[in-house]
């Protein structure tokens, strides 16, 4: 009889069963850059298992920033230039773990150097204007006392800028706006790295984790276990390139080993950011309060 | 049960109903993604013309969609989807950020909003796009997937009782039905049940079943089987035979029972013991089951008693072949211990309708014919008769009458003389007694005589005897006939009784014992003859005489009348009735008498040749009608007086 009342309970506790609730979904909107090779890092060696993370991979900075714009995600990684963008659209994000500060990884390339670019009346200058690489020339610009006016602006995205067939514009004075890894093929064209954020101090590019405002305020413990999980993948990387080149390496479209050292070395990890960092932050509105040291 | 099935279900439907509006959400948010990198790469206000189909066919390819709209910063329309109807400015206020897509409430929601810039140069000027949302379509949705799950609710309900029903009929009505069945009728046990408790329950009324089964089995068999040897027993005899003359009578038919009785049963219990006894039975009974035909049905009714019953007989013969099969199985000698036994039986048999219509007429007739096929010298079987009946009858009748006579003076004591042959006088007198009934008149000895030694009674109708004689030889005492002799004659069971001798030393006292002389026939001394001849003697040291009765039919051994202190003998009267025949033996047993100084007595002598030829052979008495046949006293003393002369 208790069986058989058993049997009779059974399709109500299997429907009444609801499945075990879990945590609302983190969304990482990214895209292919060295300074976040520990996100992949860390997923690939599971620290983010028990996260309930989810990693959408982009092609570029801006389309990871369209994700997060359009909600389908909830953490994005940004520069300063996307977190600035996305705060004035959507009123909705903070920084939370700071990353990389670009150490070279951005830089400025051209097929004249710089005194034949301030004589030249006409320069064709390639960049995503809607990114990093706007305040990146515009910086030069600045630093360099050329006029802006001269500047003809070419808008692509970096996967276009690889498909220009730069060969027919080689008569024509041509600057870039590019980052690692991209600049690899560029130099094989032969342009030349004229201006970086290796030997530029007036700007510092930033790269984020940010997320929405009510995710940083809800989920405060489980993002500090991402920080745990990406401070760890850093230190790991850090003590073992190699191994972490194969793990990672089909995120980064399999460069070589040398290009993902060289990577490495254009930028610096500042995922324990200083105080006078997070102090000259400030200025992109890094809100220090937010962000987890 | 339905409240919670319902709740399940509309759980569920706003589950999916959330899931459906996460779905459409998604949609958007993809359509809204695509067209933003669309417009980024392609967007340029100054030529939306070459972009417009693009944009129109994101609106009809997206169901999801209603409209797009492209406003600049100062709020003019840049572009405007085909299916738009309201105007923007309305719309714009309702709008909500695409980046809260996921935390609006998608029925409510008319559009979502997102920002692009366009750049000219490094100057960008922003431009708000508006993607308006069908809400028909979104409702539909929500409408078709409410009613689908309704739908599903519905069916799984009705399924689920159904089930429930089919589950609850299946496992609990059918086998309560199936317990109540078998609980009622105790047969055809269910199937083993799934449930547990079920299941016990029928295991126990199968056990139960199985054990009252059981029970009444040995209680069945107890109360219709012999216990011993495992045949039917009286009771049910009864039942059986009276279903068999039921059925008989139908068909017209006969049947037979057989009376079986084991010949000296009782010495074999008393000699061997009570548990040979068993196992003959037993062998008895195993023997009878062989030799019986399939249908005949065999029982023990006492303790060496057997019935059998064969139904469908055509005639005597076909009963006899059964019965000689049976004694042929029985006399095979039983071994035990290097020893071996042989039993007999003895048969009686009554036919059903001839020989009785119920069983107990039946059993009484078989009865008899047993009896007389005992009598015939056992090992033998007897049908019952008519003349066995009327024989068995008329003991009965007699055993009735003998039962009463002494108390109701029944009995009287008839002289016959015994005439001395050379004086022709009567000199003594043999009392025969003779039962006188009001309404039967004299009946003669050889009638009740027989019975009362089987039945017992011979011993007070002996001491009767013997009182009545003793009395009429004093009554005699004062009267001419003072000096007669008186016998009487005494049975062999009489001289067994072991105060026979004071009973008669009782009622010699207040006579002349010489006068009293006991006839004894050769029969009774066969048995225990050394005590016998122990106790005549003792009758003759008390003074009487004794005389040997009925000489010459028996064994006439002369051991006899050398052992036994006789005084007279008595030819037996067949020799009398063909004299001619046994002249030489009478003359040898006159001549034995003489040399041996006994007396002789003729006895039966009828006519005056025989007394001549008597005489000439020098016997002495003689008894006979020829003088007078038994006389009642008084005639008796007429007799004697007329005979001897005496006024």
């Amino acid at each position: 009889m208790k069986n058989f009342l058993l049997l009779l309970l059974v399709p109500f506790f299997l429907l009444s069963c609801s499945s075990k609730h879990q945590s609302e979904e983190i969304v990482i909107s990214t895209n292919q850059w060295i300074g976040y090779t520990p996100l992949y890092y860390a997923y690939e060696k599971g620290y983010l298992q028990d996260l309930n993370i989810k990693i959408i991979n982009s092609v570029s900075l801006a389309e990871a920033a369209d994700i997060y714009r359009v909600g389908q995600a909830n953490m994005v990684t940004t520069t300063q230039h996307e977190y600035n963008a996305l705060r004035e659209d959507t009123h909705d994000i903070v920084p939370v773990i700071l990353l990389d500060r670009s150490n070279g990884g951005d830089m400025v390339l051209s097929n004249r150097t710089i005194e034949e670019l301030k004589k030249s009346k006409k320069i064709y200058a390639y960049l995503e204007v809607d990114s990093i690489n706007q305040e990146i020339l515009k910086d030069f610009i600045t630093n360099n006392n050329m006029d802006i006016d001269k500047l003809v602006i070419i808008n692509k995205d970096q996967e276009q800028i690889q498909e220009v067939n730069f060969k027919k514009l080689i008569n024509k004075d041509l600057l870039i706006v590019t980052y690692t890894p991209y600049d690899v093929a560029l130099v094989a064209q032969g342009f030349q790295e004229i201006a970086s954020t290796k030997n530029i101090d007036s700007i510092i590019v930033i790269d984020a984790l940010c997320s929405t405002t009510e995710l940083r305020k809800n989920e405060e413990k489980r993002l500090l276990r991402l920080k745990k999980a990406l401070d760890r993948s850093i230190d790991d990387i850090k003590q073992n390139p190699r191994k972490a080149y194969k793990i990672v390496a089909k995120y980064l479209s399999n460069i070589p080993y040398d290009e993902f050292s060289s990577s490495l070395q254009s930028i610096k990890w500042i995922n324990k950011p200083s105080d006078e960092l997070l102090e000259f932050i400030d200025k992109y509105h890094y809100t220090k309060e937010t962000i987890l040291k | 049960m339905i409240t919670i099935i319902f709740s399940l279900f509309y759980d569920f439907y706003l589950k999916e109903k959330q899931i459906t509006q996460r779905l459409i959400q998604r949609n958007i948010q993809s359509a809204a993604l695509n067209l933003n990198s669309f417009l980024r790469k392609n967007f340029d206000p100054e030529h939306i013309g070459t972009i417009v189909s693009q944009l129109d066919s994101r609106i009809i390819s997206n169901k999801a969609l209603a409209s797009i709209e492209i406003i600049d910063e100062k709020n003019n329309i840049v572009y405007n989807s085909l299916h738009y109807v309201k105007s923007h400015s309305n719309t714009a206020k309702l709008c909500i950020p695409i980046t809260n897509i996921m935390r609006s409430e998608l029925n409510k929601t008319v559009c979502y909003e997102f920002n692009i810039k366009y750049y000219k140069g490094l100057h960008s000027r922003i431009y708000r796009v508006i993607l308006g949302i069908d809400l028909d379509y979104v409702h539909t949705m929500q409408t078709k997937e409410a009613t689908q799950i309704l739908s599903i609710a519905l069916l799984f309900t009705l399924s689920f009782f159904v089930i429930v029903y089919y589950l609850f009929n299946h496992y609990i009505i059918q086998p309560l039905e199936s317990l109540r069945t078998y609980a009622y009728y105790s047969e055809y046990s269910p199937q083993e049940f799934l449930i547990k408790e079920f299941e016990s329950i029928r295991y126990s009324l199968e056990m139960t079943f199985k054990r009252l089964k059981t029970e009444q089995e040995n209680l069945y068999n107890l109360s219709t089987k012999d216990p011993l040897t495992q045949l039917y027993n009286r009771n049910d005899l009864r039942s059986q035979i009276k279903r068999i003359i039921a059925s008989t009578k139908r068909s017209k038919k006969k049947f037979a029972i057989v009376f079986l009785d084991l010949d000296n049963f009782k010495n074999i219990n008393d000699s061997i013991g009570h548990h040979f006894g068993d196992i003959v039975l037993k062998k008895v009974a195993n023997s009878l089951r062989s030799a019986i035909r399939e249908n005949d049905v065999p029982a023990r009714i006492g303790g060496d008693e057997f019935l059998i019953v064969l139904p469908d007989v055509d005639n005597e013969h076909s009963v006899t072949e059964v019965l000689k099969r049976i004694k042929q199985h029985i006399s095979t000698p039983i071994q035990i211990k290097n020893e071996r036994y042989k039993i007999t039986v003895s048969m009686g048999v009554a036919l059903y309708p001839k020989d009785g219509k119920d069983f107990n007429t039946l059993l009484k007739n078989a009865d008899i014919a047993m009896y007389n096929a005992k009598a015939l010298g056992k090992n033998n079987y007897q049908f019952f008769t008519d003349a066995l009946n009327k024989s068995v009858q008329e003991k009965i009748k007699m055993q009735s009458l003998l039962s009463s006579a002494l108390e109701n003076n029944y009995f009287e004591l008839f002289y016959q003389p015994k005439v001395d042959i050379s004086t022709n006088k009567i000199i003594a007198c043999e009392a025969l007694i003779r039962l006188v009934h009001p309404q039967e008149g004299i009946i003669p000895p050889d009638r009740f005589i027989p019975v009362a030694e089987e039945n017992g009674m011979i011993i007070a109708i002996g001491e009767w005897i013997i009182q009545e004689a003793c009395a009429q030889i004093t009554q005699w005492q004062d009267t001419p006939l003072k000096g007669i002799k008186l016998s009487i004659n005494v049975s062999g069971r009489q001289l067994e009784e072991k105060n026979f001798l004071e009973i008669l030393k009782q009622h010699l006292h207040c006579i002349e014992s010489s006068k009293l002389d006991i006839e004894l026939t050769e029969s009774v001394l066969i048995k225990d003859f050394d005590a016998k001849i122990e106790l005549l003697n003792k009758m003759k040291k008390l003074g009487i005489t004794l005389s040997l009765d009925d000489f010459g039919t028996g064994y006439s051994s002369l051991s006899y009348l050398r052992d036994i202190p006789f005084d007279t003998l008595k030819i037996d009267k067949s020799f009398i009735d063909k004299m001619q025949e046994n002249k030489a033996f009478i003359n040898m047993i006159i001549g034995i008498a003489d040399d041996l100084n006994l007396e002789v007595v003729a006895e039966g002598v009828e006519t005056q040749q025989q007394l001549t030829y008597l005489e000439e052979m020098q016997c002495e008495m003689y008894q006979g009608y020829l003088c007078s046949k038994p006389l009642p006293a008084h005639q008796f003393e007429e007799r004697f007086k007329e005979c001897n002369h005496i006024s």
